[in-house]
């Protein structure tokens, strides 16, 4: 729009409208800091200065003790180890369910593009409706599976569980993205020589990178932030840090602490705001061309 | 380098027909080319010479193998394509040589072949760089040198010039022209330009319909095209096709032509026109057959002058096509920019009737074959 | 996929040739096989589980004593269910309504050159990366009746200040609200903002030319032209409405009473807790339901869209 006004004398009424613009921006800009300004002012107080002080009155002295306890020692429902044992957890679920559902993503995105067979659109179709039904059509059904396979209350089971549902928006990122590149490469290499999977690996992982970044984000941070599965799949000691978090905030035993609730959603929102941060350009741009065009 | 043998080859998605039963057969070192519009079924016929899509009946056979349900990397087929399709994460020098590592060649012998290849089509100083580093004339060379690094017994182009400007297809063009002289080697060249099709091809297959309409040199299709289809499709400016009245003069058929005078033209088979006397059929005259009146023809026995009335003229340089009416149908012409032909005048121009043809108006039918 | 297993099967297909069994032509459909068999299971053979479920009378573990539609009369008989379904209409309409418009005007804003867009995207866009439990927590935090957002308001000066929505159950699905539309609008304002970014650089140009103000460029030329966008968003928020259940569980935990709850939630509590495993598998069909309604149109109109292309 500016290079419109570019060459022209920028009136006075034009400067007005800026001013009010900037000042529209910056006011929701604070709503949306807020939130996270509070939490972290709050986790560095103590319980007394919480109770006398107001949500932005800044704490006379840094107060790390409530992350130290948030960390190590607050009680989480039953047990009083803190959210560590929990965070690592949800490590322990996140990073295979990640590589397996991108890997087989990439897999059925390639072969759904590139290797068409008689049904292989008609199955997509059927798979992109797997990303948007509500996850609680399936959730006794697979209680059930997962007793029969041994793995309910247990990590495993939650990579399972993760993997199964997350291959559907991961093959649809990969589909979009493999729709891109010409059939003829595939012919070419086919001509070449090279077989199902050497044109994978050699020609089209290669040139992949950009849509594997996108749904590694974006798989790590549904993954991470999911509590569904967590509270209904797993045992005491394998939830992960959101269902700990949760079961933190809401268990009162004396004093509510607010102070160290806030270090501990902090803490579990960490691994995933460190990855937006990072890598938040990638994820913008991946979830804009890839998961919304269809 | 080999023969190839397509017989009887039929391809059908469901109940549509893409190809009705292609039979072609080209000798080693030959030069085909596929023209048609899009649509006709040359890329599907293409592809199943390559092994890329399956025949429903048929066969095709490769230096005499029949290679029909062989998977396209035992064809020893090489192939460009016309979106060239480099592998955009691999150097000049890898695209070339994957074919042959993928046939578990040695590292020794792909360099030498890589750096023959290179020579041969000055692209020595390219190899090192990526696909989207190079120039679109550039990428055309090295899908070429792809297509040559393995050399396989028969190479298929798919439009492998479409993509580039006017002035590169006409140099690339030349080119492909020597290498295939050359190297002798067999070649099935699809493509849409006819002026390619008329400079490279030994023989040239016009499909439409999943149908080969006519399979002959050059020449002959220019000059004797087997049906309105193929004569339409051939030649640019295309062949003019004039409804035309055949009368009888002196017991021998002619052909009625109507511009603000009405002759009758020769036509050298009048027997052919017997049985259409008092009917209308389609007179096809090449536009270069229509020209200013040449001396050096006068009195020749197929040649008419006649005043026709200029509608436009279309100056190209060499020549200059005028558009004019005759038996109420547009018609081009090429004449010579020195004669005076100027928009609404009428002038006299020479119509050589010694290569006309003539076909049914409703079947398009050549009726002088 | 059925009829070409059965003619590998038989070694020879319809026309006669022979069959080609090399490996190398199964290898597509052999690496997506785990896929196919885990959709067909894991998505659709649950979802007819469920449905099955949900015409028993299943109750701790499930049982197959069929009872017709007896789970969904008590369903809508069930005050806590009505109470649930109002909710997410209430919840579910407001979230959208809000993101929408937050998303659609911080979009055009910020495409007005403004100097610190980069880092003004990243502060409207963070809040999409936490988890709905933080978020929750965090919210609760600040609109907590006693030391929140009331007490600050107080100490300000404000003496008559009131904000007890949390505990107020006429007023506390505006909380859920409030925090659903402070995660979520930043993503909506990022797909708006790509959008704007691709149309038609022409189009602006010719519309100025043609004398049209910033303003009605915008609402004449440009956002017609975001459509699909639009729709996009619809279908995302509206999913996320409609399995919203960690943020009310971390928020309110859908109290007070169960004046919060969400059909998410209610299901949960029924299958889980308190051993309606009919009642709770019904209520989920009725949630498939409502996303099939959104869902079905959307797909065939970007499935149709694709054909025309």
């Amino acid at each position: 729009m500016s290079n419109n006004t570019v060459g022209r004398k920028s009136s006075g009424l034009d400067k007005v409208f800026r001013i009010a613009l900037y000042t529209v921006l910056i006011v929701v800009a604070s709503f949306y800091l807020m939130p996270f300004v509070v939490m972290l002012i709050t986790s560095l107080k103590d319980v007394e200065e919480i109770r006398t002080g107001t949500l932005l009155s800044l704490p006379a002295s840094l107060h790390f003790d409530s992350w130290a306890k948030a960390w190590s020692s607050a009680c989480t429902g039953s047990s009083c180890g803190g959210i560590s044992p929990y965070f690592l957890n949800s490590f322990q679920i996140v990073i295979p369910a990640v590589m397996i559902s991108t890997l087989l993503g990439a897999i059925n995105g390639y072969v759904i593009s590139l290797w068409k067979f008689r049904g292989s659109d008609l199955f997509f179709a059927a798979l992109l409706v797997g990303c948007f039904i509500p996850f609680q059509v399936i959730l006794l059904p697979m209680a059930r599976t997962l007793g029969w396979l041994g793995i309910a209350n247990t990590t495993t089971g939650l990579v399972f569980v993760h993997v199964v549902y997350g291959v559907a928006f991961t093959t649809l990122f990969f589909r979009n993205f493999y729709q891109s590149i010409p059939g003829e490469l595939v012919k070419a290499a086919r001509l070449d020589g090279a077989g199902f999977f050497t044109i994978f690996y050699r020609i089209i992982l290669p040139v992949s990178t950009p849509i594997i970044v996108v749904t590694v984000i974006w798989q790590f941070t549904q993954i991470w932030n999911d509590f569904l599965f967590g509270v209904a799949f797993s045992g005491f000691d394998t939830q992960p840090v959101t269902v700990a978090l949760n079961n933190l905030v809401n268990t009162s035993f004396g004093g509510k602490e607010y102070n160290v609730d806030m270090a501990a959603a902090i803490i579990a929102a960490l691994p995933t705001l460190a990855v937006y941060v990072f890598a938040g350009k990638y994820f913008v741009r991946g979830l804009t061309a890839g998961a919304v065009k269809g | 380098m080999a023969n190839l043998v397509i017989d009887n080859v039929k391809k059908s998605y469901g109940s549509t027909e893409i190809l009705k039963g292609i039979n072609i057969s080209i000798k080693a070192g030959e030069f085909l080319i596929l023209v048609g519009p899009s649509g006709c079924g040359k890329s599907t016929l293409m592809n199943s010479i390559a092994g890329l899509e399956d025949v429903t009946e048929g066969r095709i056979l490769i230096a005499d193998n029949d290679v029909t349900y062989t998977s396209p990397k035992d064809r020893d087929i090489a192939m460009v394509f016309q979106s060239y399709a480099l592998y955009p994460n691999m150097t000049v020098e890898q695209n070339i040589s994957f074919g042959l590592e993928m046939r578990k060649v040695p590292k020794a012998e792909r360099d030498v072949e890589v750096q023959r290849v290179a020579d041969m089509l000055q692209i020595d100083h390219l190899l090192n760089r990526k696909p989207a580093q190079l120039s679109g004339g550039q990428r055309q060379r090295v899908a070429m040198g792809r297509a040559l690094a393995r050399r396989p017994q028969l190479y298929l182009f798919d439009e492998p010039l479409s993509n580039l400007d006017a002035k590169l297809r006409v140099e690339m063009r030349t080119e492909i022209k020597k290498l295939h002289k050359k190297l002798g080697t067999t070649i099935v060249y699809v493509t849409h330009d006819q002026i390619e099709a008329m400079t490279l091809a030994d023989r040239i297959a016009v499909m439409k319909d999943g149908e080969v309409q006519q399979l002959g040199s050059p020449q002959e299709i220019y000059d004797n095209p087997a049906n309105l289809f193929v004569a339409g499709f051939m030649g640019s400016p295309a062949m003019n096709f004039i409804p035309t009245k055949v009368v009888e003069k002196d017991g021998v058929p002619m052909l009625e032509l109507a511009t603000s005078t009405t002759v009758a033209l020769p036509f050298p088979k009048p027997e052919s026109l017997k049985d259409y006397v008092g009917k209308t059929i389609l007179l096809g005259l090449r536009p270069e057959m229509i020209t200013e009146p040449q001396p050096h023809k006068e009195g020749q026995p197929f040649v008419t002058t006649t005043d026709v009335e200029v509608e436009v003229t279309e100056p190209m340089g060499a020549d200059t096509m005028i558009l004019t009416r005759v038996n109420d149908a547009e018609i081009n012409c090429r004449s010579n920019p020195m004669y005076p032909a100027e928009a609404g005048s009428i002038i006299k121009m020479m119509f050589d009737t010694s290569k006309a043809v003539v076909f049914d108006q409703k079947s398009g039918r050549r009726l002088d074959l | 996929m059925n009829t070409e297993a059965a003619n590998s099967g038989s070694g020879q297909t319809q026309s006669g040739r022979p069959a080609r069994l090399s490996l190398a032509d199964w290898m597509p459909k052999i690496v997506m096989a785990p896929t196919v068999i885990v959709t067909l299971v894991c998505i659709y053979g649950y979802m007819i589980w469920t449905a099955v479920l949900s015409f028993t009378n299943s109750r701790m573990l499930p049982s197959y004593n069929f009872v017709g539609f007896d789970q969904y009369e008590r369903l809508f008989n069930n005050d806590r269910w009505i109470v649930a379904l109002t909710n997410l209409g209430i919840f579910g309409g407001m979230f959208i309504a809000i993101c929408l418009f937050l998303g659609v005007t911080l979009a055009i804003f910020l495409d007005q050159k403004i100097r610190a867009e980069g880092a003004l995207r990243t502060i409207y866009l963070y809040p999409m990366a936490i988890s709905f439990i933080v978020t929750g927590t965090a919210w609760k935090w600040l609109l907590n009746p006693t030391n929140g957002l009331e007490k600050m308001m107080i100490d300000l000066g404000f003496e008559d200040f009131r904000f007890n929505w949390l505990a107020d159950p006429d007023m506390v699905i505006y909380c859920l609200v409030i925090a659903a539309v402070w995660q979520a609008s930043g993503f909506v304002m990022a797909l708006f903002l790509a959008g704007l970014r691709g149309v038609d650089g022409d189009l602006i140009k010719a519309a100025h030319l043609d004398g049209a103000s910033t303003f009605t460029t915008y609402r004449r030329i440009i956002l017609p032209s975001l459509k699909p966008v639009f729709f996009s968003a619809l279908v995302i928020l509206s999913h996320i409405a409609i399995k919203s259940f960690d943020l009310v569980a971390a928020l309110t935990n859908g109290g007070p009473g169960y004046s919060s709850d969400l059909p998410a939630n209610f299901m949960y509590a029924h299958t889980f807790t308190r051993s309606q495993v009919g009642l709770g598998s019904a209520s989920a069909m009725v949630m498939l339901g409502c996303v099939l309604a959104i869902l079905v149109p959307y797909l065939y109109s970007e499935l149709r869209g694709e054909r025309h292309e």
